[in-house]
C-alpha cells in the first residue's frame, strides 16, 4: 500500500526529470505540505473532503512558487542550479513548517474508523484500498492524458528534444507550470494519503517517506511513468519483505540499499528497457 | 627502429558508430619531421581518425602504432605520455582555470605519480614547473594573458594558449584539430610561422584543416580521406592536380592545375 | 570569552569543517549528498574510541576521520563509476543507510543517541580547523589543484593531457569523507551526545548549500560559505528555523543571479594578481556582473 504512495512521488520526480530535465528535490517537500495541510486542517475541524482539497490546494501553489524562482529564473543556467534550488527549496518548506507547526510528530483523528470491510474472512481497511485506488486512477489517467491529449503529446514532444518542440510551436511557458502543477498535485495528493492511512505526520516527513519516491522512481527506471508505478510496487514490496524477515529496523536499509545496487549496477532501472517506447 | 620510419602508423583501422562506418580499412602513414596534412570533405572521417589516435575512441579493428609501439590498447589518458598531444576543433581549455594554470595542464603528463602531483606549483614563487610554463608563454607572445580568465580572451588568443598546452607535454607528434579556423590573415600567418618554427626542432605536425592556402603553405605532406578511407596522398602540388581529389571537393575533375582556393564549399 | 560567544565559534569551526568536506568532491565535479553519513562515522567511531579505549578525543577524532576516508575508499570503487545525478542519488542512498545502519547499532545506543564522555573546547576545535583548512589549502597549491579542477571542468580532456580522471574523483571523495568524518568527531566531543538522526540529508544539503555559497571555485569559498551560514543570523538574532529560512531563500536568491558562489577565482586573481596590468578587454569583460566564467 505504502508502494502505491511512492510510485505517487517517484511519478511527480518522474514528470519533472522527464520533461524538463529537473530534478526536483522540492518534491519531497511538497508531500509533506500535503500531508501536514490536511493534518491541519483537519485539526481546524474542516471536513475531510475540505481538508484534501485544502491540501492540494496547497502543493500546488508552493510547486508553483518552486517553478516560479528556480526554472523560470534560470534558463540556461549550468547544470547543478536547479536542483541545488530545488534542495534550497526543500529546506526552505521544512523549517517554515517547523516553525509554523512545530517539529513533533502530529497525529490525525481516525476518520474512518470502523470503516473495514470484512469480506472472506479478509479484513480490508477502506482508507488503504480508497486511497491505493485513488493512485492507481490518477496515474492511469496521467498516462491516458499523456497519451492521447495536446498537452500530452506536447510534454512528451518536450521530453524528447526541447528545441524540436520550440520548433514544433510547443508553447513551453505555458506548459511547463502545467508540469509542476501536476506534480505537485501528485506529491501532495501522496501525502495526505499517507497522512490519511497512517495517520501520523511531522515536518521531515518528505525525509522518511517522501525520499523514497526517489528510490521509487530509479529502480523504476527515470523517466517512465510505469516505470515509477512498477518501481513504486518493488519498493514496497522490499519494505515488507524487509520487515518480515529481519525487522522493521532494516526497513530503510533495505530500500536504501537497493537503490545504491540499482544505481551502481543499473542506472537506468530495472524497466527501463521495457517502458523505453512510453517515456513520460 | 631507424630515423627514416614513420612516426604514426595505422594499419588497417576500421570505427562504426551503430551502423555508422565512419572509418574504413584506413592505412596512412605519418613520417617523421614532416608537417603533414590529413584533409577531406566534412564527414570524411578526419576528427574521428584523431579520436582513435589519442585514444578517444577504441578502434573496432586495426592497429596503431607510434614510433613502432602498438598503442592499440593503450588508455586514452597514457597516450599522452606516449608523445602524443593534440589540439580542439572547438576550443577546450579549461573554464576554472587561470592562462597559466591551463598550460600547466599540459605538464601534468611528466608529473604522474604522487610526488608529481603534490609539487607545490602555485605555492613556491620561483617553482620551476610554473616557471617553465611561464617562459613557454613569453616564447607565444602570450605571458601578458597568464592570469587571464580564457573564457574570456579573444578566440585566436585562445587557440594560441591551447597550442602552448599540447606542447608542454613534449610531444613527438602533434595533432592540430582546424587550429586555423576562425583565425584572420595575419593570425594564419603568425601560426604558420609558430608551427614552422616548432617543427624545426623534429617534432611532427598532423594537421586536419579545411583551409587549403594554410596547408599549402605549410605542409609537406597531404593524406587525403574520404568516407573513412584513403583515397589519395602526396604533395599539395600532386594533391591539387589529382583528379579524385578534384572531382570530391568540386564535383569534376579539371583539365589544369588549379590555382590555391579555399575548399570550403564542400 | 562568555560561553556564547564559544558556543558560536565552536559552532562555526564545525561548519568550516564541514565545509571542506563538502568542497573537495565538488571541486572534482562530484555532489556529495551522503556527506552526513560521513561525518556520523566519523562522530560514532570517535565517540566509541575515546568512550571505550580511553583515547584522548583529539587522537579518536583523527583516526575516526581515517575510518570515514576509508570506508569512502571502499564504497567510491562502485559509486564513483555513476556520473551527474545519478552519482548524487547514489551518494544520497550511501548517506541514508549509514544512518540507518548506526540507528540499529545498540552498542553505540542505537535510537537513543550515544553519550560522549570526553569533552573538547574551543582552542582545540579551532585548532583542528585552522589544521584542516591549512592542509586542503596547501593541496590545492600543488598540482592536485590544477589536475581536479581540469577534471571538473572537462573530463574527456583532462583524460587526454594524461591526468587519471578517475583516480582523481576518488581521492577528492576519500579525502572530502574523511574531512566530513573528522568535522562529526568534533561535534561529538563537544555536545557531549549524538543520535543518528541529526545526521541526516538535510545536514548533507545544508552544507552542500553553503559551499555552494560560498563558491566553489577558490579554496577560501567553503569559508566564507559557512561564516556567512553561521555568524549572519547570529548577528541578525535569527531563530533556528529562520535561520534556515533566510538560507534557503538566500541560497535560491543566488542560483539565480551568480551560481558560482560568493568568491570566484577570477575576482581572487584579480584581488591577490593585481600588480600586473589585464590587457583591456579581459578587465572590461571581468567587470561585468553576470560573468559565467568561461
Amino acid at each position: 500500500m505504502l508502494g502505491s504512495i511512492y510510485a505517487m512521488v517517484a511519478v511527480a520526480l518522474t514528470l519533472s526529470i522527464g520533461v524538463l530535465r529537473f530534478r526536483n528535490f522540492s518534491i519531497p517537500g511538497l508531500f509533506m505540505i500535503g500531508g501536514m495541510t490536511a493534518w491541519a486542517s483537519l485539526r481546524g475541524g474542516l471536513p475531510w473532503w475540505l481538508a484534501i482539497a485544502i491540501a492540494l490546494v496547497a502543493g500546488a501553489f508552493a510547486s508553483l512558487v518552486v517553478e516560479r524562482f528556480t526554472w523560470r529564473w534560470m534558463r540556461g543556467a549550468q547544470e547543478f542550479v536547479p536542483l541545488v534550488s530545488s534542495m534550497a527549496f526543500l529546506l526552505l518548506f521544512e523549517h517554515l513548517a517547523v516553525i509554523y507547526w512545530g517539529s513533533e510528530l502530529r497525529t490525525l483523528p481516525p476518520l474512518f474508523a470502523n470503516a473495514d470491510w470484512r469480506i472472506a474472512g479478509l479484513v480490508i481497511s477502506v482508507p488503504q484500498l480508497a486511497g491505493l485506488v485513488a493512485s492507481i486512477a490518477l496515474i492511469w489517467a496521467l498516462t491516458l492524458a499523456l497519451a492521447r491529449t495536446r498537452l500530452g503529446r506536447g510534454l512528451r514532444t518536450i521530453a524528447e528534444d526541447s528545441d524540436t518542440a520550440l520548433l514544433l510551436g510547443v508553447e513551453i511557458n505555458h506548459i511547463v507550470p502545467v508540469v509542476f502543477l501536476i506534480s505537485g498535485l501528485f506529491a501532495a495528493l501522496a501525502g495526505v494519503i499517507f497522512a490519511l492511512n497512517y495517520r501520523q505526520v511531522q515536518p521531515f516527513m518528505g525525509e522518511m517517506v517522501g525520499l523514497k519516491g526517489i528510490s521509487a522512481m530509479i529502480v523504476g527506471g527515470m523517466g517512465s511513468v510505469w516505470g515509477s508505478i512498477a518501481g513504486g510496487l518493488i519498493i514496497g514490496v522490499v519494505e515488507v519483505m524487509s520487515i518480515g524477515y529481519f525487522g522493521a529496523d532494516f526497513v530503510d536499509i533495505a530500500v536504501y540499499g537497493l537503490l545504491l545496487l540499482i544505481l551502481c549496477v543499473r542506472p537506468t532501472g530495472l524497466f527501463a528497457a521495457a517502458f523505453a517506447g512510453q517515456r513520460a | 627502429m631507424s630515423a627514416t620510419d614513420p612516426i604514426l602508423r595505422l594499419e588497417s583501422v576500421s570505427k562504426h558508430f551503430g551502423g555508422l562506418r565512419v572509418v574504413e580499412d584506413l592505412n596512412l602513414a605519418v613520417r617523421r619531421g614532416v608537417r603533414t596534412a590529413l584533409i577531406g570533405p566534412n564527414g570524411a572521417g578526419k576528427t574521428t581518425v584523431f579520436n582513435l589516435i589519442t585514444g578517444v575512441f577504441p578502434v573496432d579493428a586495426g592497429r596503431i602504432l607510434l614510433d613502432g609501439v602498438d598503442i592499440t590498447a593503450a588508455p586514452s589518458h597514457l597516450r599522452i605520455g606516449h608523445g602524443i598531444a593534440r589540439s580542439f576543433q572547438n576550443i577546450r581549455l579549461m573554464p576554472h582555470l587561470s592562462t597559466l594554470e591551463n598550460v600547466m595542464v599540459g605538464q601534468h603528463c611528466r608529473n604522474r605519480g604522487v610526488r608529481g602531483v603534490l609539487q607545490p606549483v602555485n605555492l613556491v614563487p620561483r617553482n620551476r614547473w610554473r616557471e617553465a610554463a611561464r617562459a613557454a608563454l613569453v616564447d607565444a607572445g602570450l605571458i601578458e594573458y597568464e592570469r587571464s580568465t580564457v573564457g574570456n580572451l579573444p578566440y585566436g588568443v585562445q587557440k594560441r594558449i591551447e597550442l602552448v598546452r599540447a606542447l608542454m607535454a613534449q610531444p613527438r607528434l602533434l595533432l592540430l584539430d582546424e587550429p586555423a579556423a576562425g583565425l584572420n590573415p595575419a593570425e594564419t600567418e603568425a601560426l604558420q610561422a609558430q608551427l614552422e618554427k616548432i617543427c624545426s626542432g623534429g617534432l611532427t605536425v598532423l594537421v586536419v584543416e579545411h583551409d587549403m592556402h594554410f596547408v599549402g603553405a605549410l605542409c609537406e605532406d597531404v593524406i587525403v580521406l574520404d568516407f573513412g578511407r584513403k583515397i589519395a596522398e602526396g604533395s599539395p602540388e600532386d594533391i591539387r592536380r589529382n583528379p579524385l581529389v578534384q572531382e570530391i571537393y568540386l564535383g569534376a575533375p579539371v583539365a589544369q592545375p588549379m590555382e590555391r582556393h579555399s575548399a570550403r564549399s564542400a | 570569552m562568555s560561553g556564547y560567544l564559544e558556543g558560536v565559534l565552536v559552532l562555526l569551526a564545525v561548519n568550516v569543517v564541514f565545509a571542506y568536506g563538502g568542497f573537495l568532491p565538488l571541486a572534482a565535479g562530484q555532489l556529495n549528498l551522503g556527506l552526513a553519513g560521513f561525518a556520523a562515522i566519523g562522530a560514532y567511531a570517535s565517540a566509541y574510541l575515546s568512550n571505550v579505549f580511553k583515547l584522548p578525543p583529539l587522537v579518536a577524532i583523527v583516526f575516526a576521520g581515517i575510518v570515514a576516508g576509508v570506508v569512502a575508499l571502499i564504497v567510491a570503487v562502485p559509486v564513483l563509476r555513476t556520473r551527474g545525478i545519478y552519482l548524487a542519488l547514489a551518494t544520497f542512498a550511501l548517506g541514508q543507510i549509514v544512518q540507518a545502519i548506526i540507528l540499529n547499532l545498540e552498542v553505540v545506543g542505537g535510537a537513543a543517541g550515544y553519550p560522549v564522555a570526553a569533552f573538547i573546547r574551543l582552542p582545540a576545535i579551532a585548532a583542528t580547523a585552522t589544521v584542516v583548512v591549512a592542509l586542503v589549502w596547501l593541496l590545492f597549491a600543488t598540482r592536485f589543484g590544477i589536475a581536479v579542477t581540469a577534471v571538473h571542468d572537462d573530463e574527456t580532456v583532462a583524460d587526454l593531457m594524461g591526468i587519471d580522471v578517475r583516480a582523481f574523483q576518488v581521492a577528492a571523495f576519500a579525502l572530502g569523507s574523511a574531512i566530513a568524518g573528522v568535522g562529526g568527531g568534533l561535534y561529538a566531543h563537544h555536545f557531549s551526545f549524538i543520535e543518528a538522526q541529526y545526521f541526516n540529508i538535510s545536514l548533507s544539503i545544508t552544507i552542500v548549500l553553503y559551499v555552494l555559497l560560498g563558491g566553489t571555485q577558490t579554496v577560501i569559498g567553503p569559508l566564507l560559505g559557512a561564516a556567512v551560514f553561521t555568524l549572519l543570523p547570529e548577528v541578525l538574532r535569527a531563530s533556528a528555523n529562520w535561520r534556515y529560512v533566510a538560507f534557503a531563500a538566500a541560497l535560491i536568491v543566488l542560483m539565480a543571479l551568480r551560481p558560482e558562489g560568493l568568491v570566484t577565482g577570477a575576482q581572487l586573481r584579480r584581488l591577490l594578481g593585481l600588480a600586473r596590468a589585464q590587457p583591456r578587454h579581459a578587465a572590461v569583460a571581468a567587470a561585468l556582473p553576470k560573468e559565467p566564467s568561461g
